[in-house]
């Protein structure tokens, strides 16, 4: 699970051009995406909820074309318009928003039953066990956490067999805590079920940890698409997206616990971080959240460090934007790592080169990730 | 004169009836203006509310114009089914605002949800916005047939006051007055005292268990 390798990819899984008018905004939006995660970014008022409202069928577009898998959802000219409830698209929103008056079973079935016996691809058992839902299934919405809702509401969208996934800033009313949580049971959706995804988020930290693709708008069009780490480190959009501290959130297994005075342990790619205690027994899955700027990037390896993590890798690849530079460094996962460009002129930093990571315990913060499932 | 139970019992039907006509028709003109952006909104609001401001009696002779021997639903006027009418365009305006109230409460972006679920619009309704504005809706149904039931100056108007065909509670309490018999007449008063806070506990027990309670209004994603 490499948060910055791309998942299966496969281009023409959603492609859409059009254009729409309301009052005096107008979007005008095209892109052509694959089966995994696409993310889409930019600040508010720039269109992304007009463009999620289009998809999901509850806007009409002006002209052009929407295609999910091989069939017209829209087409101008044509008529072709289908109506949400035949498109088969799953909503995810901010909040759940779960039927209040229904359980969590009930929830989660009410998409499945209105699914016709051979468009039921994805097993609800298989669904409920991966959000880790078995335990909740009788109680009501009201009684749930932030993060237990939101997983109900991927589970309840997920069940109907949707084509298609968007998730309108599924994160945004979690706290850090839970936002763990819910990002690794994206990911493993990603992984295990195959269903492209629209992820709508403010975050450029969760982005480059979950998505394959990405789609940034600004005042109704579209402004740069592409690989999320390509994307969001565009020069040219520098200025949107700068006061954004880039954490790297990384998948990791806790080696050793530590507590009472000692260090904890984390096994992230190949390496063992040394950690702050991590309060929870060996084995469990964690994400590890390290700023970007939290790393001092060396290019041969120091001793006589107070920071207790030196960990060696290489520059894949070193991407301006405004003033500052970010290397990513492959350790068997990818860690983005700010840099000014002076201190890359002093290095003579460059790709393909090998650089150690050196970052203090205290930089690490610990999130929980989903249990590991029986996948 | 009829027995007191003819009179109540008439009374139930007449009403019964009148909510048969006006609690769809309620329910369509609320979903209308709460759920539609409908040109000449105002002017729905205002036809609805109508009946609230005029005199019960204008209207009873309006539908005696259109009910009546020259009108062009001629012999209509003057039955059990008259009385039913004119219950039912009083009641209206009640059960419009309540209905009004009640599906506002509904979260939109739940009936969203649901059509993304696969529902059509039909169960969407049956399904998510029934369920969740049932008590609003049946103390709008509630508040609606209190009033038909209590009907008085349209009903005299356009179906008259004949025993055992038209003749409901207000109309027999009227004729006994009038026929001093100040007994019989109480008794009905007693009978629709009774109804009346019968109706009224429960209408307010719905409202009590929130109902109505307000939720945060949005329409697909975002705003």
């Amino acid at each position: 699970m490499n948060p910055g390798v791309p998942g299966p990819e496969l281009a023409g899984v959603l492609r859409f051009a059009f254009t729409r008018t309301q009052g005096n905004f107008s979007l005008k939006a095209a892109g052509d995406f694959g089966s995994g995660i696409t993310a889409l970014f930019g600040p508010s008022g720039s269109g992304k909820t007009t463009l999620l409202n289009c998809l999901a069928g509850l806007f009409r577009p002006d002209d052009g074309e929407i295609v999910l898998n091989g069939r017209d959802l829209y087409r101008e000219g044509s008529r072709t318009f289908i109506p949400p409830d035949k498109r088969r698209i799953g909503l995810v929103f901010q909040d759940g928003a779960l039927f209040p008056h229904m359980n969590v079973a009930d929830n989660v079935m009410y998409g499945w039953r209105r699914t016709p016996e051979r468009d039921r691809r994805v097993n609800v058992d298989h669904v409920v066990e991966l959000l880790g839902l078995q335990p909740l299934m009788k109680r009501s919405p009201d009684s749930l956490s932030g993060g237990e809702r939101q997983r109900v509401a991927i589970a309840r969208a997920l069940a109907m067999s949707p084509g298609l996934l968007l998730l309108d800033e599924p994160m945004a009313s979690l706290d850090g805590r839970l936002r763990g949580v819910v990002l690794s049971y994206l990911r493993r959706i990603r992984e295990d079920l195959g269903i492209p995804m629209v992820y709508v988020s403010h975050s450029i930290s969760e982005v480059l940890a979950l998505a394959d693709d990405a789609l940034v708008l600004s005042n109704g069009s579209v402004v740069a698409s592409g690989r999320p780490s390509h994307v969001l480190l565009d020069p040219a959009l520098g200025g949107m997206f700068q006061d954004d501290p880039i954490e790297n959130l990384l998948d990791g297994t806790v080696s050793e616990p530590g507590g009472a005075g000692m260090p904890g342990r984390v096994r992230v790619g190949a390496a063992d971080v040394v950690t702050p205690p991590t309060g929870r027994p060996a084995d469990t899955p964690v994400i590890m959240a390290l700023g970007a700027e939290e790393i001092i990037l060396a290019t041969q390896q120091p001793s006589g460090l107070s920071a207790r993590n030196v960990i060696a890798g290489s520059i894949t690849e070193l991407e301006p934007v405004g003033d500052r530079l970010y290397a990513t460094v492959d350790i068997g996962v990818r860690v983005l790592v700010a840099l000014t460009q002076g201190a890359v002129d002093a290095l003579n930093l460059e790709g393909g080169q090998d650089a150690y990571l050196v970052f203090k315990t205290s930089s690490i913060k610990l999130l929980d990730a989903a249990p590991a499932g029986p996948i | 004169m009829s027995s007191d139970l003819t009179i109540v019992l008439l009374s139930l039907r007449v009403a019964s009836v009148a909510m048969l006509l006006a609690l769809p028709i309620g329910f369509a003109l609320a979903w209308l203006l709460v759920r539609k952006q409908i040109r000449g909104r105002f002017l729905v609001e205002a036809v609805v509310s109508l009946p609230l401001a005029l005199p019960p009696v204008v209207i009873g002779y309006g539908l005696l114009i259109l009910l009546g021997s020259k009108g062009p639903f001629e012999g209509v006027a003057f039955t059990a089914f008259a009385a039913s009418l004119a219950s039912a365009i009083v009641a209206l305006p009640l059960i419009v605002r309540t209905f009004v109230v009640a599906l506002d409460g509904v979260d939109p972006r739940l009936e969203l949800a649901a059509r993304s679920l696969g529902a059509g619009s039909w169960r969407v309704l049956m399904t998510v916005t029934i369920p969740l504005a049932y008590r609003g809706l049946l103390a709008g149904a509630l508040i609606g047939f209190v009033r038909a039931l209590s009907e008085f100056g349209a009903t005299i108007v356009v179906a008259g006051n004949i025993p055992g065909r038209t003749q409901t509670v207000p109309l027999g309490i009227f004729t006994r007055i009038q026929a001093g018999d100040d007994s019989a007449a109480l008794r009905l008063v007693a009978v629709s005292i009774g109804l009346a806070i019968a109706t009224l506990i429960v209408h307010d027990l719905l409202l009590r268990r929130g109902g109505l309670s307000g939720r945060r209004q949005r329409a697909g994603f975002g705003a």
